[in-house]
């Protein structure tokens, strides 16, 4: 999808600080989300992914910071802005007791979507999310990635333009995270609505995300394109075997790479810069762990 | 307007639904329990108040029973909360506190009426003869609300299911045997009085037996009553607005 020039922003965070205690949670994040954009907090845990997205959505008051959609006040207007807000939480929080059908239609009463629309718009989310043949089964009765799919739909039904996605596929198997990861992109491509999600998962997170912020310690320590973020690091790296340890080595392009492959005397690997070197440069850590 | 209302009530009347004959099996056990023990224990041979311990006793069950429904949504709201996060979605939705908290404190009107039904069924059994008039109602409904809405009020300030059983260990239990459910309160030493007197159950205990038995309705009880149910409303409001804390 090509990006778009001068596109409005749906969401714009300032300043953002979330104290709980004296531990300090984020610690000043800035944030813009235009319409369509497709963007990924990526981070280790405990980082502050969470926090942001819970204080973004109003789940959390920020202790400082300002959060406006579409320019106005979050806080001043938060009926009004939880309308353009979808989110899919960290854990699929559906009623385990109630059926597909009444998840869904107990989220169309709590966005006041009106009662004639309600039963089309439920039954072609079930179609979306593959889930018309369990539409009366209780929720309970689910997989993983069934419920998954559910949260997804649910999040959609009252038309955001803005979807939060945490830890979209932590969980499962890794079958089941494509098929989600697809149904994400479509999400992002045919309803044109704008993504934000974290994820540890950062070789998929830099094949389908426009822009990425990384963050650390509750700070934004980078931000920008996964290709320009890869570029800025050059492109290639040569991974060096040393007996105690892997030493990476950055170049610009694969025959510089190779020249230095030539001349060095230990076991060595060339491949692509990938969103966790950039990472472990900046921080000295690694993501996944 | 009232949509979010609505949806909370929608939600919390459904998940009932699917649980609802444990939930009404389970909750009636008790009170027969109190009535075999009690009731045919002692019988008709003792009387309390001018009332033969049985029809004392009833009214008291009742409001034993209510307020243990309707403060049962604590427990259901500590799951929707802690375990489920189902809770997220209503603070999530395009919806004011208020309309949450009026439809969490519905649906702990509905438990608590349900289990009031319950133990009149008792009392055609047990051959007790109740008035019921426009006055009990008010004072039922007044009564379910007021312990709802200290449900929802504990809900959201405890932190994990552990403080919310001390909470019933160390409040509520001693309220509903302090507060004249099965004995009248004027009986207790001096030091107790003070105690019971600043509990809502003893209010509502006299006020609705009261009306049930066709004693006089002491007004300024009921007002007591409608005071308590309109502070833990507005603390059931504040409790969920800090849950976003």
């Amino acid at each position: 999808m090509a990006v778009r020039e001068g596109a409005v922003n749906v969401l714009e965070a300032e300043g953002l600080i979330k104290k709980f205690g004296d531990k300090t949670a984020i610690d000043g994040i800035d944030l813009q989300i235009k319409e369509g954009d497709f963007t990924g907090l990526l981070g280790p845990n405990g980082a502050g992914k969470t926090t942001t997205i819970k204080t973004l959505t109003g789940l959390v008051k920020p202790t400082g910071g300002r959060i406006c959609y579409y320019g106005k006040d979050f806080f001043s207007n938060p009926k009004e802005a939880k309308r353009f807000i979808g989110v899919v939480p960290q854990q699929s929080n559906v009623d385990r007791d109630l059926t597909a059908y009444e998840n869904l239609y107990l989220h169309s009463m709590l966005h006041a979507i009106p009662k004639s629309l309600r039963k089309g718009k439920i039954e072609e989310s079930l179609e979306f999310a593959g889930l018309q043949e369990y539409r009366d089964r209780q929720v309970k009765t689910f997989s993983g990635g069934m419920k998954r799919r559910l949260v997804l739909v649910r999040a959609l039904l009252h038309e955001p333009k803005i979807l939060f996605l945490d830890e979209p596929t932590v969980g499962l198997d890794p079958q089941i995270r494509k098929n989600i990861w697809e149904l994400i992109l479509r999400i992002n491509q045919q309803k044109g609505m704008a993504i934000l999600l974290t994820t540890h998962y950062i070789e998929e997170a830099e094949k389908l995300c426009r822009s990425a912020y990384i963050i650390d310690k509750g700070k934004i320590i980078v931000k920008g394109s996964p290709d320009d973020l890869k570029k800025d690091m050059g492109g290639y790296v040569l991974e060096v075997f040393l007996e105690d340890r892997i030493e990476e080595e950055f170049f610009n392009s694969k025959d510089d790479a190779l020249v230095r492959l030539k001349e060095c005397g230990h076991a060595c690997k060339i491949r692509q810069v990938t969103l966790e070197d950039v990472f472990i440069k900046l921080t000295g850590k690694r993501i996944n762990v | 307007m009232f949509n979010g209302f609505q949806g909370v009530l929608y939600r919390e009347l459904n998940v009932f639904r699917k649980r609802a004959k444990k939930q009404i099996v389970a909750s009636s056990l008790s009170p027969l329990l109190f009535l075999i023990a009690f009731g045919w224990g002692f019988g008709d041979r003792v009387a309390v108040n001018g009332l033969p311990y049985i029809t004392f006793l009833i009214p008291g069950l009742i409001c034993m029973s209510s307020l243990n429904q309707s403060f049962s949504i604590a427990q259901e709201l500590n799951i929707t909360r802690f375990y489920f996060h189902v809770f997220d979605e209503f603070l999530i939705a395009p919806i004011s506190h208020v309309e949450i908290v009026l439809g969490e404190a519905a649906y702990g009107m509905f438990k608590g009426l349900l289990s009031t039904c319950l133990i009149f069924a008792y009392s055609v059994i047990f051959g007790v003869k109740l008035i019921i008039g426009p006055m009990f109602f008010l004072a039922i409904l007044t009564h379910t609300f007021l312990f709802a809405t200290l449900g929802i009020t504990v809900a959201m300030l405890v932190r994990d299911h552990g403080d919310q059983a001390t909470v019933n260990t160390f409040v509520i239990t001693p309220m509903i045997f302090l507060s004249g459910t099965f004995f009248p309160v004027d009986k207790l030493p001096e030091i107790f009085k003070w105690l019971v007197y600043a509990l809502p159950l003893t209010y509502s205990t006299k006020v609705i037996r009261a009306t049930l038995t066709g004693g006089d309705v002491n007004t300024l009880y009921l007002m007591l009553i409608a005071g308590f149910a309109a502070t833990f409303f507005f603390t059931a409001l504040w409790a969920v607005r800090r849950v976003e804390g």
